[in-house]
């Protein structure tokens, strides 16, 4: 059956894309309690509105009354509004209407705060803005990830959010608000997924050039998918494996790339740019920019300041068989 | 004695002469620099305003182009976020602003039957600080240095880590186009305060001038505030202060804090005087205007609460949630006083059946604009709806129809029921309802789309979108919207550009409005009000002449002002409530000096840009200077009030004091000004103190309470002793007066000598984290306090001592307000000593 909220969202949108960053397709319970605030506000705002502009019509182009322009002097100007009934006109207007609408929607919007509040059990996860990508870590575990964030489907996360630089704010709007990331503050935040799937989720204060990229994704999985996602994350990487891309991590160690990036088990262990750990089992690069294909990942490393200009991250100078390696080895890194 | 008439025709007309000598402007190009005049200065502030506005309008259209498709690369994102940066800024501070305030430097006068401003060089410096920190604004772009981090600065994008040299012009020229807006507030505040015509009691002014009493003294407030905030930022960047830096103790909401203290106001300043033109032209396309007292609580209302809804614009960052709905609360009921504005001219309106011509058209279309950005502005100050919509596209669409709507439409509504006044002819009608049309029109295709793309949650300040969001074709919309749009104000342009040249002759009053400037010729030209006019009602062109009952006295000091007085310009001050004439007071003549003082404080923005330091004590000698010459009375001038007949005559006081002077007044408010600036600092003080561990931080020493009573001490002690001069001043011997003042100099000098030995012991510095920013600017603000002080009371020293027998006459203001503003300093420093040096051991 479907909800009156699952009608005016079809109105307004047909469908919802496979990416949507979209507040009124709520996927969570926080996203979903304001979904319903702005379906309210819609129906309610919409009657005072058109409210406003037939009263102006109508007092535009009704008929005029006692007073009709060609005869009046404006010395008249009182003579068929008694003032009590102007009055009376403004009262209920400006008045009485506003504060019989907007009363109970101050006590809605308390109620449905109340219905956003943290619950107290949840999972911890920390997560660190920087220019212009995130640092998710798992409290408890050694788990790093970057710009993608893993969650259970029905279980309550509880973000710790810092930045270390400028001021971001965290949003995934099918699950819920955004929430500030200040540099040298902890704000602390919650989401919850209702369905396995993913949520595209983006910056929300403007955090300099790479701002409109500066996206992630939350990937929910089931419980247990999750769990057995979590040992898998924990799992050391096979020795074979690495010996197998040797030549790629050697590639890795040698043209800078560990200046700012490391990969545990290795040298490398840099910290300016994302931990790439996991890189292989990323779906997407660069800020859930590209889809992690040989052919980008390869496009990105040789130049990525003609994907996202403005990074930190400079050119790679590579010849072929170098990159190839690099990249080979990289998705090993699952 | 009586005279022939022909030679009382004669000495009518030699009179005549005179009068219109002295009001005379000077021409030729040097002359118009000089100019004073209420008319020239505003529509210089219209034209560059305007022009702004276009430029901005073309930042805005490239930025369309950018986004109307997915993935774009029309622009890259380092020209994208430059473009955003600088069309909020220009439209913010030297669009809405500036061309509200020429508007007003106009009509205010015109309407209220005053012959000037109250300070009409204030007007001119106003105008040409406004128009260099508009030309230091753009010409980052010669340099390209232009800011990118938005009209907003938040630290720490725009700290000295982050931000590029874009934002040495940003904050540069935005601090001086404050001075402009304070200036420009002051000059407002009392001009419509005290310079109306005889008659017009408070009750009985346009509701324009209502809306624009409101929005000055607000813009005194907000933007002082925003010259505080912007100079915290600016010494993180010059001297190496620690106020917004998080590693130093610097705190980067207090950045947010501050800003939107200025910035919630900031919409009602430019909203509040366009809700005056929309009062102005419903009651004169209706015939009458319905609650009028309803409409003047609801501005004061507004005035007052929009200094309480600041956190709004903060709901995401993590404050508590209960100050939350504090702010929440104070948001939805400044949305009644707005219902109440709407309601009353809806009821003016009411079956009137009135003529639909274009300022009226432009009228209808900021109410419906205005109604539909209103209720999403109620949606936003909902604070969990707010957390999804917060810096998306839904907040771009909300503040588009609030701002465009709301000020933009009644600008031109205002220009186009003006333009008869302006230039004495009509716009084409035609020309005018098409442009309306394709305003609004183009308006709404380009911002409605905006509130869906926001909540399929499409971020603002993105230069780009991926194309699998599902934006793309909204997007193309809202871009096909903003070309209509350009183009209905490009027509705008063109239909005022051809009516000033080519329009048919306007009448005398063209709409038949009430108000006082539709008596006057068009254009009005220098010479307003030779016979200043007598108010009985609220809509004097309305009204029958009324047998005088009380007003018989006030009518016939305006008859024996008729082209008086002859040699030098004076208007009647009024009382603040009833509008009865209380003095006669001298208004400034033409003179380069605002020019030369706005070049020192350009001298010294630009130095501050170019990093020459050296230059920044020469710019601001360079304006000390030219505002002492300025100020300083014209002794010829002096002559002239001292023997002229018009006190005996009308009873009016020519040299006057206290509140009754315009010195006085304008001294008032400059206290306000710095008491406000000492305020901000107090607030950042006691903020920085709330979010730190430790206080003083980092292991500093407290302070010295007892040595810095000491030094402290003399501030007071100035003020009894300058108290002593004022008293002995009403007997007749001068020495009295005379010592105590040079006593107080005295006493002034040895507190900033000690004082800066007490600096100069500490063992930190500014630099060392935020507390000892906040310390010593603290203790610099006590300083610069003083020294005014100082320039004040050595003035009244040095005249004293050299005038004449006529001392009691000239000098008895000056005594008085260097007393006053003595008291206003001792009070500083008590407050000042308190904070700094006992607070620590308190709290």
């Amino acid at each position: 059956m479907l909800s009156v909220s699952e009608i005016l969202t079809w109105r307004l949108c047909a469908t919802v894309v496979p990416n949507s960053q979209s507040i009124v397709h709520p996927a969570g319970p926080a996203a979903a309690e304001i979904a319903w605030l702005w379906w309210i506000m819609l129906i309610a705002f919409t009657g005072v509105f058109l409210l406003v502009i037939v009263l102006l019509i109508c007092g535009i182009f009704g008929r005029s009354g006692a007073l009709d322009r060609s005869e009046s002097g404006p010395n008249e100007s009182k003579a068929t509004w008694r003032p009590w009934g102007s009055n009376g006109f403004i009262v209920a207007g400006g008045i009485v209407l506003p504060v019989l609408i907007l009363t109970p929607l101050y006590f809605y919007s308390l109620t449905t705060s109340a219905g956003l509040r943290m619950p107290e059990e949840a999972l911890r996860i920390r997560v660190a803005g920087h220019m212009w990508w995130w640092e998710v870590r798992y409290p408890g575990s050694e788990v790093v990830l970057a710009n993608e964030i893993y969650i259970p489907v029905g279980r309550p996360v509880r973000l710790e959010l810092t930045s270390t630089d400028v001021i971001h704010s965290f949003w995934v709007p099918r699950l819920n608000g955004k929430r500030d990331m200040i540099p040298g503050v902890e704000n602390s935040f919650w989401i919850q997924a209702d369905e396995a799937g993913i949520y595209r989720g983006q910056c929300g204060e403007y955090c300099g050039t790479q701002h409109a990229n500066m996206a992630f994704e939350v990937i929910a999985l089931r419980s247990e998918d999750f769990n057995a996602w979590m040992i898998s994350q924990t799992e050391k990487t096979d020795e074979s494996e690495v010996l197998a891309a040797d030549r790629g991590l050697q590639v890795f160690l040698s043209v800078g790339c560990v200046q700012c990036h490391s990969i545990e088990g290795t040298q490398a262990a840099g910290n300016a740019g994302p931990d790439l750990t996991h890189l292989g089992s990323r779906r997407m690069i660069g800020g859930a920019l590209l889809p992690n294909t040989r052919g980008n990942l390869s496009g990105w490393i040789l130049d990525p300041q003609a994907i996202k200009p403005g990074i930190k991250m400079p050119r790679t100078y590579l010849d072929a068989d170098d990159l190839q390696a690099l990249v080979l080895y990289l998705e090993t890194l699952q | 004695m009586s005279e022939s008439p022909e030679s009382l025709d004669q000495s009518l007309a030699l009179r005549k002469e005179a009068f219109n000598q002295t009001w005379n402007e000077p021409t030729g190009l040097f002359g118009q620099l000089a100019t004073v005049d209420n008319f020239l200065i505003g529509m210089r502030f219209l034209v560059t305003s305007f022009s702004f506005f276009l430029v901005a309008g073309v930042f805005a259209l490239l930025m369309r182009v950018q986004l109307a498709r997915a993935e774009n690369d029309f622009l890259g994102p380092e020209v994208y976020n430059r473009l955003f940066t600088m069309h909020g800024t220009v439209m913010m501070y030297l669009f809405a602003i500036p061309f509200q305030e020429g508007l007003a430097a106009m009509l205010l006068p015109w309407m209220l039957g005053a012959r000037d401003l109250a300070y009409p060089r204030l007007t001119a410096f106003s105008y040409w600080i406004f128009l260099f920190s508009g030309l230091i604004f753009f010409s980052g772009f010669l340099f390209d240095a232009v800011a990118d981090i938005g009209w907003f600065a938040y630290t720490p994008l725009s700290s000295p880590a982050f931000a590029g040299k874009g934002i040495d012009f940003w904050v540069v020229g935005l601090g001086a186009a404050e001075v402009a807006g304070v200036a420009a507030g002051a000059e407002l505040t009392i001009s419509i305060l005290r310079l109306r015509a005889p008659g017009m009691s408070l009750d009985r002014m346009p509701l324009y001038a209502w809306a624009w009493l409101v929005t000055a003294v607000m813009i005194v407030f907000a933007f002082t505030t925003l010259f505080m905030a912007t100079l915290l930022l600016e010494l993180d960047h010059d001297l190496g202060t620690r106020f917004f830096n998080d590693q130093k103790g610097g705190n980067h909401l207090l950045w947010q804090q501050l800003f939107w203290f200025f910035g919630h106001p900031e919409v009602y300043i430019i909203f509040l005087p366009a809700t005056g033109v929309v009062s102005v032209i419903v009651c004169t396309f209706s015939r009458r205007i319905i609650g009028y007292t309803w409409i003047v609580v609801a501005i004061v209302v507004t005035g007052f609460l929009s200094f309480g809804l600041w956190v709004h614009h903060m709901y995401t960052t993590g404050l508590p949630e209960l100050s939350l709905y504090f702010f929440a609360g104070a948001s939805l009921m400044i949305a009644i006083a707005s219902g109440v504005q709407i309601f009353s001219w809806i009821a003016s309106l009411w079956r009137q059946r009135p003529r639909l011509l274009t300022p009226l058209l432009f009228v209808l279309g900021f109410v419906f604009i205005f109604v539909l950005g209103g209720l999403t502005g109620v949606m936003v100050a909902v604070v969990p709806f707010d957390w999804q919509v917060h810096d998306t596209y839904f907040l771009v669409a909300h503040f588009h129809y609030v701002l465009i709507g709301g000020a933009v439409f009644p600008m031109l509504a205002g220009v186009y029921y003006w333009l008869p006044k302006f230039c004495g002819r009509m716009p084409s009608e035609r020309l005018g309802q098409w442009s309306f049309w394709l305003t609004f029109v183009g308006f709404n295709v380009c911002f409605f789309p905006m509130h869906i793309l926001g909540l399929l949650g499409m971020p603002r300040r993105v230069y780009t979108y991926p194309a699998s969001l599902g934006l793309e074709s909204l997007n193309l919309v809202a871009t096909i919207g903003a070309f209509v749009l350009a183009a209905g104000f490009l027509l705008f342009v063109f239909n005022v550009l051809h009516a000033a040249r080519f329009g048919r002759e306007a009448a005398a009053n063209p709409w038949g409005g009430d108000t006082l400037e539709w008596t006057l010729p068009s254009p009005p030209g220098f010479i307003l009000y030779p016979r200043i006019p007598f108010v009985s009602g609220r809509h004097p062109l309305w009204e029958q002449e009324t047998p005088p009952i009380a007003g018989e006295s006030s009518r016939r000091i305006t008859e024996l002002l008729d082209h008086r007085p002859e040699h030098w310009r004076a208007t009647i001050l009024v009382d603040v409530l009833t509008g009865q004439p209380q003095a006669l007071v001298r208004l400034a003549i033409p003179s380069h000096m605002p020019l030369l003082a706005a070049s020192g404080v350009v001298l010294v923005t630009v130095a501050t840009i170019a990093k020459l330091f050296l230059l920044v004590p020469v710019g601001v000698l360079i304006s000390v200077a030219a505002i002492i010459v300025w100020l300083w009375p014209d002794r010829k001038e002096l002559e002239l009030q001292r023997t002229s007949t018009l006190p005996a005559e009308t009873g009016l006081p020519i040299f006057t004091i206290g509140s009754r002077s315009l010195g006085w007044l304008g001294m008032c408010v400059l206290m306000a000004v710095l008491g406000w600036c000492v305020g901000t600092l107090l607030y950042t003080y006691f903020y920085l103190q709330l979010y730190s561990k430790e206080w003083p931080q980092g292991d500093l020493p407290m302070p010295e309470p007892i040595q810095a009573a000491l030094v402290f001490g003399f501030v007071p002690c100035a003020a009894v002793a300058c108290c002593a001069a004022w008293r002995g001043m009403s007997r007749t011997r001068r020495s009295p007066g005379l010592i105590g003042l040079a006593a107080g100099c005295f006493l002034l000098v040895l507190f900033l000598t000690m004082h800066m030995q007490l600096l100069n012991r500490l063992r930190f510095s500014p630099q060392t984290n935020a507390y000892g920013s906040v310390f010593f600017l603290l203790n610099w603000a006590m300083d610069m306090v003083v020294v005014i002080g100082l320039g004040l009371a050595a003035s009244a020293v040095i005249r004293l001592w050299k005038e004449g027998e006529h001392w009691q006459m000239f000098l008895k203001l000056h005594v008085q307000m260097a007393t006053h503003y003595c008291y206003f300093a001792a009070a500083v420093a008590v407050v000042i000593y308190a904070t700094l040096y006992v607070s620590p051991f308190v709290f």
